[in-house]
């Protein structure tokens, strides 16, 4: 079988014009070498459909550009959204524990630590000297003052946990705003995949997108049918059905989403930074608030027991005291937790005596002034009032540390795990000058190919039969 | 890690050290300006716990050495005032034997009951005497007046033990009541002095006189004596406390500063070597990022 004289031609042209697509995909990659979420690209590059000449063989025909492709390692993806997905609850944890440990403002002087103390050390002045009426004024207003470090303190961290649930809020809006996009970009690549197109570019687009998703919960991506439109979950519930959007709702740290049959996920801590949010709003805040309202409480109680009489928080009946006007049976404080405490008697009502008519007996002050060494309390387990203050800074200041460490983890893990992300991906500048340096090479030869067929063929038609012209 | 080295993994390599290193630095820079090594609870949750069990040690401390100053005055006050009526009561002991004696006659003798009278209110006087906007020996009714100086002769307080913590768990009396020291109407060494008064004048008893009103003196002036020494020796014993309490509280304050404040030293050095990091993180940076194959092509 004879082969056609131009066919040189057609075979150089290829090489041609698959060095200069090479060419055109390296220029593309230098263009985006910045570009967020941008992964590179190469034209795939195979030799063509050999001729068929008969006994001789298969004669080559030059390149054929198949495709252009995406260098990605999608095991990375799944390994860095398992990572962003950690470090996004951390970050949470750690931002929100970062403002009780900045409400609380320990140690200091002027943490509550500080006000405690000096409430009892009030109680002690005015057992020093019952019948002043300077001292009773200056016990007051330290119990004043340490009721509203309480009161304070509880209402900063009620303030927290209402942010906390405003965080939550915005970030399922943003998982739905985040899952809109998708729905675009999945129809944009299901139509380009529909006429044969490879849209590189858009599925890059679509997975800083699903990055974005990854740190508020966990993601799952599939792409049953093969159409380009992946059906993509947030921990287990889908939010996007191929081209269809289910809007994600959050409501007592469920999640669920708008699907004729709704589907449900409980977000437990780790589940991102939506799971960090909804533990620090439903379980971290309202357990410090718990314990300091416990302490409240028995402080509350336990000095109105004294003061004015009655069963004190270990069942022990108490007789009570009296105030310099003579009269007993009066509460010191007067609410029952954190937010609501505050100081009840008049400054000639604080019963410092055990008895009326005794001004300068100063043993029921004494026995108040006690409670600060008090470490029988029942509802505090065998500390003091001022151990279990100091308990709960300590767990608040573990919590926080404890995040600050996962959140420095997550980084660290979530930067390697990127870095091989952008090992694989990433557009190498050094690499893509010497793509250029190579394919400009290739199309210089190229050229020059053609240009040796272009003069065998001038040879033929124009000096072939010339004999003795 | 592969080998293909990005250009954006660089920069982010570059950008990720020289934070870190500017983050630790200001960390030291931060200790360095507050003078505290705990400046929140999770820089340290144990020390930070520790850091407010020694405050309050301290305030604890503080309070009970201000509880102990007080109850060291209050006995110098009672000591004065006991002082004064042991020097009265001698007084009164040499005019009864001086009474006793038959020389005198019955003016003279009416001279020195009166004059007895006149050292029983002086003592009862005494009895009243304040500390701080409170009758000491009043008991704990401090408010009122043991004795009506130049009225009956009963006594107006109470017979309570008033006490002042001076330690964890330490409690101690701080006052003497006046019944003890005066007595209460015709009882104790007021009666007695009323008593000698009495027989010295016309129609007394002289007989007893000489025996049971000067032994009556005598047996007050005894316990006047185990009295005062019982003062000072709570005078000691506050001494003592308070010296202990001032020793704890340095003990305290020092634990306090080794657990809260920043090591100066330390943190310098530690601020210098990050600063070099620093330094050296942005030279190695601009050199790592500066060239690349562009440079030398043509």
């Amino acid at each position: 079988m004879s082969v056609s004289t131009f066919r040189g031609i057609e075979t150089t042209l290829r090489g041609l014009l698959a060095q200069q697509r090479s060419l055109d995909v390296s220029g593309h990659n230098i263009a985006n070498a910045n570009t967020v979420g941008y992964t590179r690209q190469r034209a795939e590059l195979a030799a063509s459909r050999p001729l068929d000449i008969g006994p001789q063989g298969l004669l080559g025909s030059g390149v054929d550009l198949t495709n252009f492709v995406r260098v990605r390692d999608d095991f990375i993806d799944v390994q860095l959204r398992a990572q962003t997905l950690l470090k996004g609850a951390a970050d949470a944890r750690e931002d929100g524990l970062a403002q009780v440990e900045l409400v609380l403002n320990e140690p200091s002087e002027r943490g509550l630590s500080t006000q405690i103390s000096r409430y009892f050390a009030a109680w002690q002045d005015l057992a020093g000297a019952p019948e002043n009426m300077a001292t009773r004024q200056a016990l007051v207003e330290s119990a004043r003052g340490m009721a509203e470090g309480f009161a304070n303190l509880a209402g900063q961290l009620d303030t927290i946990r209402t942010q906390t649930a405003g965080a939550v809020t915005n970030t399922v809006d943003e998982a739905n705003s985040l899952g809109r996009d998708l729905l675009a970009l999945n129809e944009a690549i299901k139509a380009a995949q529909a006429v044969g197109h490879e849209p590189n570019d858009l599925k890059d687009q679509r997975d800083v997108v699903l990055d974005k998703l990854g740190v508020i919960g966990s993601v799952g991506v599939k792409d049953d049918d093969g159409d380009g439109a992946v059906t993509v979950t947030v921990n287990g519930v889908t939010l996007i059905d191929g081209t269809t959007l289910r809007t994600l709702s959050e409501s007592g740290g469920l999640l669920s989403n708008d699907a004729p049959t709704p589907e449900s996920a409980t977000l437990t801590p780790e589940l991102g930074k939506l799971g960090g949010l909804v533990e620090l709003r439903d379980r971290t805040l309202p357990g410090y608030r718990a314990s300091l309202d416990a302490l409240a409480g028995t402080l509350i109680a336990q000095t109105n027991a004294i003061h004015g009489g009655g069963t004190d928080v270990n069942g022990v009946v108490r007789p009570g005291g009296y105030g310099l006007d003579g009269v007993g049976g009066r509460p010191f404080f007067s609410g029952t937790d954190a937010a609501s405490i505050a100081v009840a008697a008049l400054p000639e009502q604080v019963a410092a005596a055990s008895a009326t008519g005794k001004p300068g007996d100063p043993s029921n002050a004494q026995l108040i002034a006690a409670i600060r060494t008090d470490a029988t309390l029942a509802p505090l387990a065998g500390a003091t009032i001022a151990d279990a203050y100091a308990q709960l800074v300590t767990k608040i200041g573990s919590d926080s540390r404890e995040a600050q460490r996962a959140a420095e983890n997550g980084k660290v893990l979530s930067d390697v795990l990127e870095n091989r992300r952008q090992s694989v991906s990433g557009v190498s500048i050094d690499e893509e000058m010497t793509n250029l340096v190579r394919f400009q090479r290739g199309y210089q030869a190229s050229a020059r190919a053609l240009n040796a067929m272009d003069e065998m063929i001038d040879l033929l038609i124009n000096r072939t039969g010339r004999v003795g012209l | 890690m592969s080998g293909r080295i990005t250009d954006g993994m660089t920069a982010r390599l570059v950008l990720s050290d020289i934070q870190s290193v500017a983050e630790r630095m200001s960390r030291s820079q931060e200790r360095m300006s507050s003078g505290k090594q705990l400046t929140r609870p999770s820089d340290d949750p144990f020390a930070t716990s520790r850091a407010l069990m020694y405050r309050e040690e301290l305030a604890a401390n503080v309070q009970y050495q201000r509880n102990a100053e007080d109850a060291s005055s209050w006995q110098s006050v009672t000591d004065t005032a006991l002082g004064q009526i042991g020097d009265l009561v001698q007084r009164a002991r040499e005019l009864v034997v001086r009474g006793a004696n038959d020389t005198l006659d019955a003016t003279g003798r009416a001279a020195i009951a009166g004059e007895l009278d006149q050292i029983t209110e002086a003592m009862k006087g005494i009895g009243n005497t304040q500390y701080a906007g409170r009758y000491v020996f009043s008991g704990s009714a401090t408010q009122t007046e043991p004795y009506a100086t130049g009225g009956a002769d009963g006594y107006a307080g109470n017979g309570d033990l008033i006490e002042r913590e001076i330690g964890r768990g330490v409690r101690i009396a701080v006052n003497v009541t006046g019944d003890t020291v005066l007595g209460d109407g015709s009882s104790g060494l007021i009666g007695a002095m009323r008593t000698a008064a009495a027989n010295l004048r016309v129609g007394g008893d002289m007989n007893a006189l000489r025996t049971t009103d000067l032994r009556a003196i005598t047996t007050a002036q005894d316990a006047l004596s185990t009295t005062r020494a019982a003062v000072g020796a709570r005078a000691n014993r506050l001494d003592a406390a308070a010296d202990r309490l001032s020793q704890m509280e340095g003990a305290a304050t020092q634990l306090l500063s080794n657990t809260e404040d920043a090591d100066f030293a330390e943190t310098l050095i530690d601020y210098s070597m990050q600063s070099s990091a620093y330094q050296a993180a942005l030279k190695s940076g601009a050199n790592l990022i500066q060239p690349s194959l562009m440079d030398f092509l043509r």
